[in-house]
């Protein structure tokens, strides 16, 4: 047992609801790509790994030590929630800083490592505006900066990227990477495996609250090319949208599920995020946000569990 | 022990509650309700009303503050203590930093004591100026009085608020709970004969203004206890009640949304 984190036959029971079923993985450095549909047990896992949930069998450890109501512990973590609330009468900067100061730093120290870190993640100019007024992407980013702020040794972020505009991914898989490269290490959540694969190639999949595969990214994607992956845009005008991403061959089937909302679906998810972007830029079209939803990836998984 | 780093954060958790206490929507309504009592001082005084004096004062300050502001006031701000946080998923920001959850249950209390505390002080000393004035007395006049209901509203607010905050812990809708031991319980419970009204609060606040103040309306109030001993039950039994707060949140789990 000596990974970042090891966990042995962890179960987890939200009464009769089984959260986490027998769950085993080693997870060594570097970073580490959490895949799994909705309801899979990310986060759930996520919890027993920073302390809020203990688990109800196996044993589960975090750097080497048991997470539940481990104060020290907390100081080699940072953990970036799956929920977007803050606290909305809080800046930017006061958000972070005042997180720092949990950490016991001195007010001028956490004062300058807060502008550091809210500049890491691109936020230094909604730095001194109260985050209720953030989007979500500004929300994923601010807490992105909260994580990281006081050098953990791993991040725990559970689905980082998601509802973030491409902007705000770009900054924050960047994060991510800089991040690994300078030696720490990170455990990231997402029901998109494009999205991880920018960053690693080393992933477990969870359903069902088991590890169902664990290794190389490129194996499993193979199997997952073959089922249409939707994406659903936030954008004011969808219809627009739609005509200018027409022109992607790999692009199956539009649809319009909202009046700001288009739903996509691509057979080569990852020419399609890598070619958003640009397609975004040149047509100066309004897009908010970006959600995959996690039905082609329960497809995935339905298929590797028969 | 690193005292100097507690004392980091117990400032900073003590300022975020009190940020959060003072600065939402529910500032501005135990606000107004904690100023009732000098409305109605001023009322009285506007009318010229001739009887108006402390002990019409009293008597309208221990049924309506006492037992109405000072409980509401209490039970919004303490129950949302920590259940918001849960609620509004806020917690885990504070409980991945490298802080225990007994501090962090003592921090958020302490924060709420200085924010109610606040709220619920000044319309005091101003109603009773006010009773005062009115009366073409010095403010000195009758300080048992005043200092009376600030014991009162004090040691109050602390055993109130300890109460509702480990209500709180405890149950999911700590409103609920709460509004039937404040409004309900500690309004019977007087006429309850033998040594039950020693299972409430009001019975000690009572026997505090009964033994500090010299000409009070409480002259019949059955009590065998002095204003010291009150005293020394009230906070002993919030000291008490926030460390089972701790204890109870040291082993809590927080699912919010199981993914």
């Amino acid at each position: 047992m000596n990974g970042v984190v090891e966990a042995a036959g962890v179960s987890k029971w939200y009464g009769e609801v089984l959260g986490l079923n027998a769950f085993t993985a080693s997870f060594g450095k570097g970073i580490t790509g959490l895949v799994g549909p909705n309801g899979a047990g990310k986060s759930t896992l996520f919890k027993l790994l920073i302390g809020q949930l203990h688990s109800d069998q196996g044993k589960i450890t975090l750097l080497g030590e048991n997470p539940w109501n481990n104060v020290p512990l907390k100081r080699r973590l940072g953990y970036c929630p799956e929920q977007n609330q803050l606290y909305g009468w809080l800046t930017g900067q006061q958000f972070v800083e005042t997180l720092l100061r949990l950490d016991g730093m001195p007010a001028t120290n956490a004062r300058n490592e807060a502008t550091a870190a809210l500049k890491v993640v691109g936020l230094s100019d909604a730095a001194q505006r109260p985050t209720r007024g953030y989007s979500r992407g500004m929300r994923q980013r601010a807490k992105l900066a909260q994580a990281l702020a006081h050098d953990p040794e791993i991040l725990i972020l559970d689905e980082p990227l998601s509802g973030a505009d491409p902007a705000a991914r770009v900054h924050i898989l960047q994060t991510i990477s800089d991040f690994a490269k300078d030696g720490g290490h990170v455990l990231m959540s997402t029901h998109v495996l494009y999205e991880i694969e920018r960053v690693t190639n080393n992933i477990v999949l969870i359903h069902n609250g088991k590890a169902i595969a664990a290794g190389n990214i490129h194996a499993i994607r193979a199997l997952i090319d073959t089922h249409p992956h939707a994406v659903r845009i936030e954008t004011s005008k969808p219809r627009q949208l739609a005509q200018a991403l027409a022109r992607m061959e790999h692009v199956v089937s539009f649809e319009f599920p909202a009046a700001d909302t288009l739903l996509v679906r691509t057979r080569k998810p990852d020419a399609f995020y890598k070619e958003l972007p640009q397609i975004v830029s040149d047509t100066r079209l309004d897009v908010r946000g970006l959600e995959s939803p996690d039905d082609s990836l329960d497809a995935v998984f339905r298929y590797l569990v028969g | 022990m690193d005292w100097t780093g507690s004392f980091r954060k117990a400032w900073v958790v003590t300022g975020l509650t009190l940020r959060y206490l003072l600065t939402t929507r529910r500032a501005i309504a135990t606000g107004l309700l904690a100023l009732v009592p000098l409305i109605l001082t001023l009322s009285l005084a506007a009318a010229r009303v001739v009887t108006f004096d402390t002990i019409l004062f009293q008597n309208l300050m221990i049924p309506l503050f006492l037992q109405v502001v000072l409980i509401f006031v209490t039970l919004v701000n303490a129950t949302a203590l920590i259940r918001e946080e849960i609620d509004d998923n806020t917690l885990p920001f504070l409980l991945t930093r490298p802080i225990s959850k007994p501090a962090l249950v003592a921090y958020k209390y302490i924060g709420y004591l200085v924010a109610v505390l606040v709220v619920l002080i000044p319309p005091v000393i101003v109603a009773y100026g006010v009773t005062e004035a009115y009366g073409g007395l010095a403010f000195t006049t009758d300080l048992d009085v005043l200092w009376g209901f600030l014991a009162a509203t004090i040691l109050g607010s602390a055993a109130y608020g300890a109460l509702f905050l480990f209500i709180s812990v405890l149950v999911r809708r700590p409103l609920a709970a709460g509004l039937l031991i404040g409004f309900v319980w500690e309004s019977v419970v007087d006429s309850i004969p033998g040594d039950v009204p020693k299972l409430s609060v009001i019975h000690y606040l009572k026997t505090i203004l009964k033994d500090v103040i010299a000409i009070n309306p409480l002259g019949q109030y059955r009590t065998d206890v002095s204003a010291g001993v009150a005293a020394g039950i009230l906070v002993a039994v919030s000291i008490a009640l926030v460390i089972l707060a701790a204890f109870v949140f040291q082993q809590m789990e927080f699912r919010q949304k199981a993914g």
